[in-house]
């Protein structure tokens, strides 16, 4: 009996251990190769010196004496991070995507289906693509179409956006397309608000705006923590479409940190440089990660519920 | 091609084909080159050049076969296509040959990347005699030849003569201008006097219009301000902090003039070349005689009559008065890979594709000055080749970039202050600081900073 018992539980622990490589090893093995490993890789790499032959000479501290005492720019750069991700942020990956979701599912479904489409063009639209768009929309001559507008329509003098607000134009480029995101999660949450809870507001007497703020907002609450945890992060690195429509200009004007490591890496081919200031990217985005968690109680919502709600 | 040349070529296809046992082979050589379009042939003469080859080792019973494997890359301009050869060459995809802009001779040499090419000219005299020796300093480092001349050229500020007309100039002041420059009456101050006076006068768009990157064109201006990058005595790169800001004090003086615009460096070589080149939208466009090409085609010029009524060429003025003017020679090059396991083979190939026919071809379709002395006297380059020939006298001026390994780097740190006073981000001080931070930071001990 104690034997048998003994082989149950060593077969049971086996059926474990190969659940466990079965349901959570490909994960752990993406998370490994794809997260993990570049940060090592990036640790290393922040140490040596390495340049444009990617050879490694030496391991040396340099690169970080460079980065605290001589590199102008750095604070510089930083600033525009923080201007770019809480203006992205806070106008357009929340507030413009809460609106949408707000609007297209109070008119009737298709049409509110017709405007979700619409916005999500942008996303399916390859990136070269949409900043190509971008960059005939801001054209300084006037062939550009908010020129065209300006000058024909409205009969004012043409604007030179990309070089005199450049960061109104990565702010609205990345926000056109980060909205679309928060439209979705927002639309889902709203729809799984039990239909008869509108209904008795209806019935108590409760206008559109009531309706929002008492029913709607609460049920937004952790998809709305979430997004914003996930779009600082997503916005913190993201550079592709500021490379594309501005080049990180005019001159460092627009170079967000992410950009600011990649251009020092690849302009010039000082990889051990790039890599450096890369780690400090890393540490933000932890930090950033775990206060935005900690200040929006995101524990509370990975607990295991203690009704069940049918 | 002549006849001590082919010969030389045919018996180097006999012995190659000597060495080896006889049985049906291809011996692949991977050709590196940017995909540029003023110069297409620069890769196409290599493949020719295999071709000629191929017929030789038939001629001779070989059963060899060279095959070319062509990367024509996209990158922008020769620094940036430079980067990705070097990161190709680390983890071992380098190609056999390679096309580069002479100043990275010293990078993929000091790398060894770049063959010695020194005993493989020596032995064969007849594939290389005939080059023009001054261009043999545009790729040499540290005393020894890394590369072949491709081609040279003559860069210049293209005046619109139309332009000046209509603001009232006439033909023979237009006419006394070049003189005017190389005397070091006419400034670079003058110059954006003029093209703000073009701009104002609605008679153009543009003043003055260049390169959108970073590249070799602003060696020129910057040269005619007193910036000499290079030390031939410590070997060293140099800077001179009044020399750089004298520089940046005279683009925010084209800036605030109107003769420079703020959005130049964000502007895409495409919207350049289509304002440069298709009417009378822009005073002065600089860079290099062979877009002589683009302009003829642009603007449906027939003749060399035609060509010069439209424009003018001058030098880079001097900075100051009584100074002197500057230009520069820019060749391409192209390069052996010591990694290769085809060095011979493949130096040879490049030997042929340098010979006068070849190379001719590339000089008289892209009006890129010839390498060797023979083309000079072809009938086709005297025919065809008259912007070629109007573009020698101003070499007088002309200096190459210095061959040091971190040159690239200097350039671009120099195109980012230029940049930043353009934009209006940065005054003539802060892009000389900034600047020489810069230098500092990336160069460290290659670079000498002076007053």
């Amino acid at each position: 009996m104690t034997i048998e018992n003994a082989r149950f539980g060593r077969a049971q622990a086996r059926r474990q251990r190969a659940n466990f490589a079965l349901f959570l090893g490909p994960a752990l093995l993406l998370l490994a190769c794809f997260f993990l490993a570049p940060v090592i890789v990036d640790l290393g790499l922040a140490f040596t010196d390495m340049d444009r032959t990617l050879a490694v000479t030496t391991l040396t501290l340099d690169n970080f004496q460079r980065m605290t005492t001589r590199d102008t720019r750095l604070l510089a750069s930083l600033g525009v991070t923080a201007i770019f991700v809480l203006c992205t942020l806070g106008i357009f990956n929340v507030t413009f995507a809460l609106l949408l979701a707000l609007t297209t599912t109070a008119v009737p479904r298709a049409l509110g289906a017709f405007f979700r489409a619409v916005w999500l063009l942008p996303r399916m639209s390859p990136s070269v693509v949409y900043a190509l768009l971008w960059l005939w929309v801001v054209d300084p001559n006037e062939r550009g179409l908010l020129n065209q507008v300006l000058v024909h329509v409205l009969g004012m003098a043409p604007a030179d956006l990309r070089n005199n607000h450049p960061l109104l134009v990565i702010i609205l480029a990345n926000g056109f397309i980060g909205a679309s995101l928060g439209m979705i999660i927002f639309t889902s949450a709203i729809r799984s608000i039990p239909e008869h809870l509108f209904h008795a507001a209806r019935a108590d007497g409760a206008g559109a705006l009531a309706i929002v703020r008492h029913i709607v907002f609460p049920a937004l609450r952790w998809p709305i923590s979430y997004m914003t945890i996930h779009q600082t992060l997503s916005l913190l690195v993201s550079f592709e479409y500021i490379l594309l429509i501005t080049g990180g200009g005019p001159f460092f004007d627009t170079t967000v940190f992410s950009l600011y490591a990649y251009r020092r890496a690849f302009e010039n081919g000082q990889y051990a440089y790039g890599a450096a200031l890369s780690l400090i990217l890393i540490v933000i985005g932890v930090v950033a990660a775990l206060g935005m968690w900690r200040l929006m109680d995101m524990r509370r919502l990975l607990q295991t519920p203690r009704i069940e709600v049918h | 091609m002549n006849t001590r040349t082919m010969l030389g070529a045919m018996l180097t296809a006999t012995l190659i084909a000597a060495a080896q046992p006889s049985f049906a082979e291809d011996v692949v050589i991977k050709v590196w080159s940017r995909a540029d379009r003023s110069g297409p042939l620069r890769a196409g003469n290599i493949v020719a050049a295999a071709d000629t080859l191929n017929k030789m080792l038939t001629a001779a019973g070989s059963d060899k076969h060279v095959k070319i494997e062509l990367n024509e890359t996209n990158a922008k301009g020769y620094d940036e296509d430079a980067l990705d050869l070097l990161k190709a060459f680390a983890v071992d995809k380098g190609p056999d040959i390679f096309v580069l802009a002479h100043e990275w001779t010293g990078a993929f040499a000091q790398a060894g990347y770049a063959w010695n090419l020194e005993d493989h000219i020596k032995k064969n005299p007849e594939l290389y005699d005939d080059i023009i020796p001054t261009l043999w300093q545009a790729v040499t480092y540290k005393g020894a030849r890394y590369g072949v001349p491709q081609d040279s050229e003559v860069r210049m500020f293209f005046l619109n003569n139309e332009d000046m007309r209509k603001i009232g100039m006439s033909d023979s002041d237009i006419a006394a201008l070049p003189a005017k420059v190389d005397a070091g009456q006419f400034t670079a101050n003058d110059l954006c006097d003029l093209a703000g006076q073009v701009v104002q006068k609605g008679a153009a768009k543009y003043g003055i219009l260049h390169r959108p990157n970073a590249g070799p064109d602003f060696q020129m201006l910057t040269e005619s301000f007193g910036l000499v990058p290079y030390d031939k005595a410590t070997a060293k790169l140099q800077a001179s902090k009044v020399a750089l800001r004298d520089f940046y004090t005279w683009v925010k003086y084209c800036i605030d003039k109107k003769a420079l615009v703020a959005d130049n460096t964000s502007m895409s070589w495409d919207a350049i070349e289509h304002a440069s080149f298709t009417g009378d939208d822009v005073f002065a466009f600089f860079h290099g005689v062979w877009r002589v090409t683009d302009q003829m085609k642009g603007l449906n010029l027939k003749t060399k009559d035609e060509y010069f009524h439209r424009f003018t060429w001058i030098n880079a003025p001097a900075g100051k008065k009584g100074g002197k003017p500057s230009n520069l020679s820019h060749p391409i090059a192209y390069a052996v890979s010591a990694k290769s396991k085809n060095k011979e083979l493949a130096a040879y190939i490049v030997g042929l594709a340098s010979q006068p026919y070849r190379n001719l071809q590339h000089a008289v379709t892209t009006n890129h000055t010839p390498i060797n002395y023979g083309e000079q006297s072809m009938p086709e380059l005297v025919a065809n080749g008259w912007a070629l020939v109007a573009a020698t006298p101003m070499l007088k001026y002309a200096s190459f970039m210095p061959n040091h390994p971190k040159i690239g780097q200097y350039n671009a740190i120099v195109f980012k202050g230029i940049q930043g006073v353009e934009t209006g981000r940065l005054t003539a001080q802060a892009a000389t600081d900034f600047v020489v931070d810069e230098l500092e930071n990336e160069l460290g001990k290659d670079i000498e900073i002076r007053k």
